[in-house]
């Protein structure tokens, strides 16, 4: 019950695990082009030996990071059941649909269950897998301040196109910097609510409309103190000469370096070969 | 650290002129009575007859404050004080250009805070330190929080390392510059605002009750930095309801019920305890000491305002009377 009020503790938004490592060093710009373009090539290889390839150079990447594999096992932990779902699912149904060819292991009604069917739910399965490790290296070897800094870095271009780029990457960092601020609130209010009596965390986990129930008397004020808080921080910014839309200057630069730019190739051509390299099966 | 603001029209010259005693001149006599440092001094600040209101047409607005003046010289430490809906808050939001008074005008460095053109100028003068320590934080980490201001001003990068570095260190967080602002006290939250406004180097920093949700400690850290800043030349106006903290000032302002009640030094006003209970305020504990001391003993001074004056009287006493300690 008592752990039910450490929010603080749980929070797992910006879960930088420092170890300064290569991969915590590189520049942030790139090593989020470099993990999208990997994402993007596990979702595109559709061959088993090419998944387990990609599956091992993950593991791989955690080690490059010198980060322990449990923290990448963790962040799969809340997916396992998404990951079991869908892969029953597909296993019980794809075969109808898609899968008429190849061969039928099994049949019965509207059950079919084919070589195909079989290869989408294994190949599915490996590409979660490897898409949350690959995330996970990213997340926990890039400060949540890097990894807004360099998405603002990537997007740069579109500010000529009067995309409000800077508005973006501030209001992403605002958000992040209110989350443990929000979450100790409600910490708080939990605990008064409690202390009249509320109860928190006494319903059972399949019982979701009462876990449910248990919230609302939370949401409002923290929508009060939320909105409080917004218009005080408008306040302090306009105070600091913030005026929305006009051309700032930024303190952060990011400059490639030659180590930057062998890294992010190397993983261009690693996601390169797993997309078009020939894998016999 | 200073600039001033050349060719500047004086808003002394420009304006109405009046006195901060709140007595009003005559047409085309000019009377300057009030004049902390130097008589020569153009006032960085001048509020010159101020009055707003909340809220739109005649009929449902509320006046926060009327016929409010207020002058503030390059270096002065001024304290506002007065109870909750004094409308002291308001006030110190005008003192940037926040809000416009709904009549009269607010002077800062020869800028009108009306005129929108020179917003970011007004700004960057006067700098102002909000009561939470936790909303007016934008950043995830120390250093780009103080970074923020610098950016919003269009200062060159190359130029903010050495600003972000000597404001840092003027309120002694430099060693927590890389850290999340959520793991910081209260205290060195607030410091850390501070910071944000040192690194804009402004002539005048306005504490809008920065230290109210502080505690004891964090409230002292924060006394502490301001008394530094204003050592070295920075002018502060403190908006406060601790009396303790308004023993600093140079001059105090008590506020009551949308206008200026008492003013003058801090010594002046805690002699008469009395005119302050009026208000709904009281002296701090200090000076009560003071004052029932002297009840007792009449060679007691009763216009000791800090525990410093009281222990230094204790101590004048007692080495009068040959028992000295030696520490």
């Amino acid at each position: 019950m008592a752990g039910d009020f450490e929010l603080t503790r749980n929070i797992t938004i910006g879960q930088y695990l420092p170890t300064g490592s290569v991969i915590h060093r590189m520049d942030p710009r790139l090593k989020l082009l470099a993990a999208a373009l990997w994402i993007l090539s596990i979702s595109l290889c559709h061959t088993y030996l090419g998944n387990v390839a990609g599956l091992c150079v993950c593991l791989a990447l955690f080690a490059l990071a010198r980060i322990p594999l449990s923290y990448g096992l963790s962040g799969l932990k809340p997916a396992i059941p998404f990951i079991l779902i869908l892969a029953i699912l597909q296993l019980l149904f794809y075969g109808n649909g898609y899968g008429p060819s190849g061969q039928v292991y099994f049949h019965w009604g509207i059950l079919r269950i084919t070589s195909a069917s079989v290869r989408v739910v294994v190949v599915s399965t490996l590409r979660f897998v490897e898409i949350i490790f690959a995330v996970s290296v990213l997340t926990l070897s890039t400060s949540i301040t890097e990894l807004t800094h360099g998405v603002e870095g990537l997007l740069r271009p579109l500010g000529r196109m009067k995309v409000p780029v800077h508005a973006f990457a501030l209001i992403v960092t605002i958000a992040v910097r209110f989350v443990p601020t929000f979450a100790m609130e409600m910490e708080k209010m939990m605990k008064a609510q409690a202390s009249r009596g509320a109860e928190f965390g006494t319903g059972s986990w399949w019982n979701i409309a009462r876990r449910t129930r248990d919230v609302f008397p939370l949401i409002i004020p923290l929508f009060n103190t939320a909105l409080v808080r917004a218009e005080e921080l408008a306040l302090a910014m306009e105070a600091r000469g913030y005026v929305p839309g006009q051309a700032r200057t930024a303190y952060r630069r990011y400059r490639a370096g030659g180590r930057d730019i062998v890294m992010f190739l190397a993983g261009m051509a690693l996601s390169a070969a797993l997309v078009f390299a020939p894998f016999p099966f | 650290m200073r600039t001033v603001v050349a060719g500047a029209t004086s808003p002394a010259t420009a304006g109405a002129a009046g006195n901060a005693n709140g007595e009003w001149p005559a047409e085309g006599r000019r009377i300057h009575s009030c004049v902390a440092k130097g008589s020569s001094m153009k006032p960085l600040i001048e509020v010159n007859q101020i009055s707003f209101s909340y809220g739109q047409g005649p009929s449902q607005s509320v006046a926060a404050f009327t016929d409010v003046s207020l002058r503030v010289y390059p270096g002065e430490y001024v304290a506002v004080i007065g109870q909750n809906g004094s409308g002291k808050s308001t006030l110190a939001k005008h003192l940037n250009g926040i809000l416009t008074p709904t009549r009269g005008d607010v002077w800062v460095a020869g800028m009108n805070t009306k005129d929108a053109s020179c917003k970011q100028q007004i700004r960057r003068c006067v700098g102002m330190v909000f009561q939470s320590p936790d909303n007016q934080l934008v950043a995830t980490i120390v250093e780009d929080d103080v970074a923020f201001g610098l950016e919003n001003l269009g200062v060159p990068p190359g130029e903010m390392q050495e600003r972000i570095d000597e404001a840092l260190e003027a309120v002694g967080m430099s060693e927590y510059r890389h850290r999340p602002p959520h793991f910081l006290s209260g205290g060195q939250k607030q410091r850390v605002a501070i910071a944000g406004i040192l690194a804009m180097r402004p002539d005048c920093l306005v504490l809008d009750e920065a230290t109210s949700m502080l505690d004891s400690f964090g409230r002292a850290e924060i006394l502490a930095v301001v008394r530094r800043l204003n050592q070295q030349g920075m002018a502060i106006v403190t908006i406060t309801h601790h009396m303790s903290e308004v023993a600093e000032a140079d001059r105090v302002l008590v506020m009551h019920e949308g206008r200026v009640a008492l003013e003058g030094t801090p010594r002046e006003l805690f002699a008469h305890p009395d005119q302050l209970e009026a208000l709904g305020l009281d002296v701090p504990e200090a000076s009560r000491v003071a004052q029932q001391v002297h009840a007792r003993i009449p060679a007691f001074r009763r216009d000791a305002i800090s525990v410093e004056e009281v222990v230094a009287e204790v101590d004048r006493l007692a080495g009068s009377g040959g028992e000295r300690r030696h520490g």
